[in-house]
């Protein structure tokens, strides 16, 4: 038995950031893959495909979705799911043209739609982790009380949006040839990444993923996190509500219908893991990037628009079939409804 | 039993404090006397009497539902004790939380261990308490600390960057016994960290606990390995129903004694021939 202390120089070999290879996550490297595949058989399929026109309007079509897939990522890697976002995007967009309409300043409409959106992702958050019911449950309540409540106000009607309001302008406002969409989702992007990756916040949130008990012993408020996380989900669906007005001119309770399944897609193709302890920022950008990526390149192609909701349902499908990584789907659905400790 | 000496506490923790098989010399960390504890009618513990000392390896042994993990969570703050008093570094204590019992320097790894698989080794150890630069974790700083940590104690890893779940039994159990020793307890309780080990792991735990009792630890080893307690241990206290009823110094002992103690089969008959 030695009782040789190691030498600096072993300590150092102890501590030495392994290769990029052996940190990434597999699976996002995967669907890199499978990104560039798309972009080749797309680019030959369609000459208008890799043009820079149609890069730019591919970015703005994928920005809503990854805005809201960004804080996704972070509900999921906790082992939970949000199944309102697509609600609350329909409730804020058809909020933010109503209050438009009574004649609030478009300032003041973005603060009361980031925070409606925060507010239906409280509602959520404390639900699921201070009274202990499955998140899968509860948002799916709230999904549907979310949209009725944007149904009753608007009555079902679109509500139109006055062009020459700010709100307004921001869904045409470009910069550098890529559209305000673009540039606030890449913002998310970068901020989402830091906060995961570089911050005691995104240690606990896999951490909570992977063992919470271990979290909480640790001496962390694991349900505070959990619920800052559904919280994230809510203002990120909030800020999609406001972009979905401004883009589309109009605000409507039966916006974003499914929204939650393409954007749950874009988390988990990216290599998050479903079971939750293992999230990927760079792999939700890569997932986004394909679900976009295929509607946009079908529509090229002449192909029904009607077609899009059937590829999205396949290509979750697919997708969480891929990330079972050996795990049943009944083991899945037994995650996602049990009540959390 | 006398608690003058308060010096103990006083921070020399150097060399390794042996202690001999009387235990009487004075130097004591904690005293536990006449615990007792109930879960409404069944009476888990029915007075306890535990005595260990710096440095010192006692071994708690005793059957199933003899009470050993109810005592040291009691003596770890997560249950309370209906009556009885604990004694540590000479002043009575009562504690309401495991945070209590952490702030007396009481540490201890659960079964569990309390990692999180998908976490890196580093990411383990600092749990909860990251060193940061700003608001960011100082991730090259939280590294080099555990290599540090990890070197000290002599722990096989390949890599700080290695994920718990990529781990065998043994290093897992190496990992969270750092942790709890990187809170510097003047106390350390170990639940069954040699359960299911392969036998190489089981001697390099088992080494690891000496080298944290040479610091001047005390450690406290639940398990139920016969053969670890005569490797490891300076003394064991043998539990029956809820009650301690040996205390020996492991020298006096032999493997079928043991046993016998712990059965409480013909101890009497023995003493009586």
């Amino acid at each position: 038995m030695t009782t040789q202390v190691a030498s600096p120089r072993q300590q150092r070999d102890l501590a030495a950031q392994p290769s990029l290879w052996e940190r990434v996550n597999k699976a996002t490297v995967a669907m890199l893959g499978v990104t560039v595949a798309l972009f080749i058989g797309f680019g030959v399929a369609s000459p208008n495909f890799l043009t820079f026109g149609n890069m730019s309007n591919l970015a703005t079509q994928v920005a809503i979705t990854l805005i809201v897939a960004i804080a996704m990522t972070f509900v999921i890697t906790t082992g939970q799911i949000d199944l309102s976002v697509g609600s609350t995007v329909a409730f804020v967009a058809a909020m933010t043209a109503e209050l438009l309409q009574l004649g609030l300043d478009s300032s003041l409409v973005i603060v009361v739609g980031l925070l409606a959106g925060l507010f239906w992702g409280s509602v959520n958050g404390w639900l699921s982790a201070y009274q202990n019911i499955p998140p899968f449950i509860v948002t799916l309540a709230a999904m549907s009380i979310i949209r009725g409540f944007a149904l009753l106000w608007t009555e079902g009607f679109s509500v139109p949006i006055d062009r020459r309001l700010f709100v307004a302008k921001i869904g045409e406002a470009e910069f550098l040839g890529f559209s305000a969409l673009a540039w606030i989702a890449l913002g998310t992007a970068v901020i989402g990444g830091i906060l995961l990756s570089r911050m005691r916040f995104g240690r606990y949130v896999n951490g909570i993923g992977a063992q919470e008990e271990s979290v909480r012993r640790a001496g962390v408020n694991t349900r505070r996190i959990k619920m800052i996380t559904l919280m994230l989900t809510g203002l990120a669906a909030g800020a999609a509500g406001i972009l979905t007005a401004a883009r589309l001119g109009s605000g409507s309770a039966n916006s974003a219908e499914g929204f939650e399944l393409t954007v749950i897609a874009a988390v988990v193709l990216g290599g998050t893991n479903l079971f939750g302890g293992r999230g990927t920022i760079v792999g939700t950008v890569i997932g986004a990037l394909i679900t976009g990526m295929i509607a946009n390149g079908l529509t090229l192609m002449g192909v029904s628009p009607f077609l899009t909701p059937i590829v999205t349902g396949l290509v979750l499908i697919a997708a969480i079939w891929i990330n079972l990584r050996g795990r049943s789907l009944a083991q899945l659905v037994s995650h996602l409804t049990k009540r959390p400790t | 039993m006398s608690h003058e000496s308060t010096d103990t506490w006083g921070g020399d923790r150097q060399g390794s404090v042996r202690q001999g098989s009387d235990g009487q010399s004075g130097d004591t960390l904690v005293t536990l006397e006449g615990i007792t504890k109930s879960f409404g009618a069944v009476q888990s513990l029915r007075g306890v009497d535990l005595r260990l000392g710096p440095g010192e390896v006692l071994g708690l042994v005793g059957d199933n539902g003899a009470g050993k993990s109810t005592l040291m969570k009691v003596l770890s703050g997560a249950i309370r004790h209906d009556a009885g008093s604990i004694t540590v570094g000479g002043k009575q204590v009562r504690f309401h939380s495991p945070a209590d019992a952490r702030a007396e320097h009481i540490g201890i790894v659960y079964q569990d261990l309390a990692l999180c698989d998908t976490l890196d080794v580093a990411s383990n150890l600092f749990l909860g308490r990251e060193p940061r630069t700003g608001p960011f974790v100082d991730r090259a700083e939280m590294h080099r600390r555990a290599a540090e940590m990890l070197s000290t104690l002599h722990v096989r890893v390949r890599s700080t960057y290695q994920e718990i779940g990529e781990l065998s039994g043994g290093q897992r159990q190496a990992v969270a016994i750092a942790r709890a020793v990187s809170f510097q307890p003047k106390v350390l309780i170990l639940d069954e960290p040699t359960a299911a080990l392969a036998v190489a792991e089981v001697r390099q735990v088992l080494r690891m606990i000496r080298e944290v009792a040479e610091q001047g630890v005390g450690v406290i080893l639940i398990t139920h390995r016969l053969q670890d307690l005569f490797e490891v241990c300076d003394r064991i206290t043998v539990m029956y129903e809820g009650r301690s009823v040996d205390d020996a110094a492991i020298a006096d002992l032999d493997i079928e004694t043991l046993v016998a103690m712990i059965t409480r089969s013909n101890t009497t008959t023995e003493e009586a021939a």
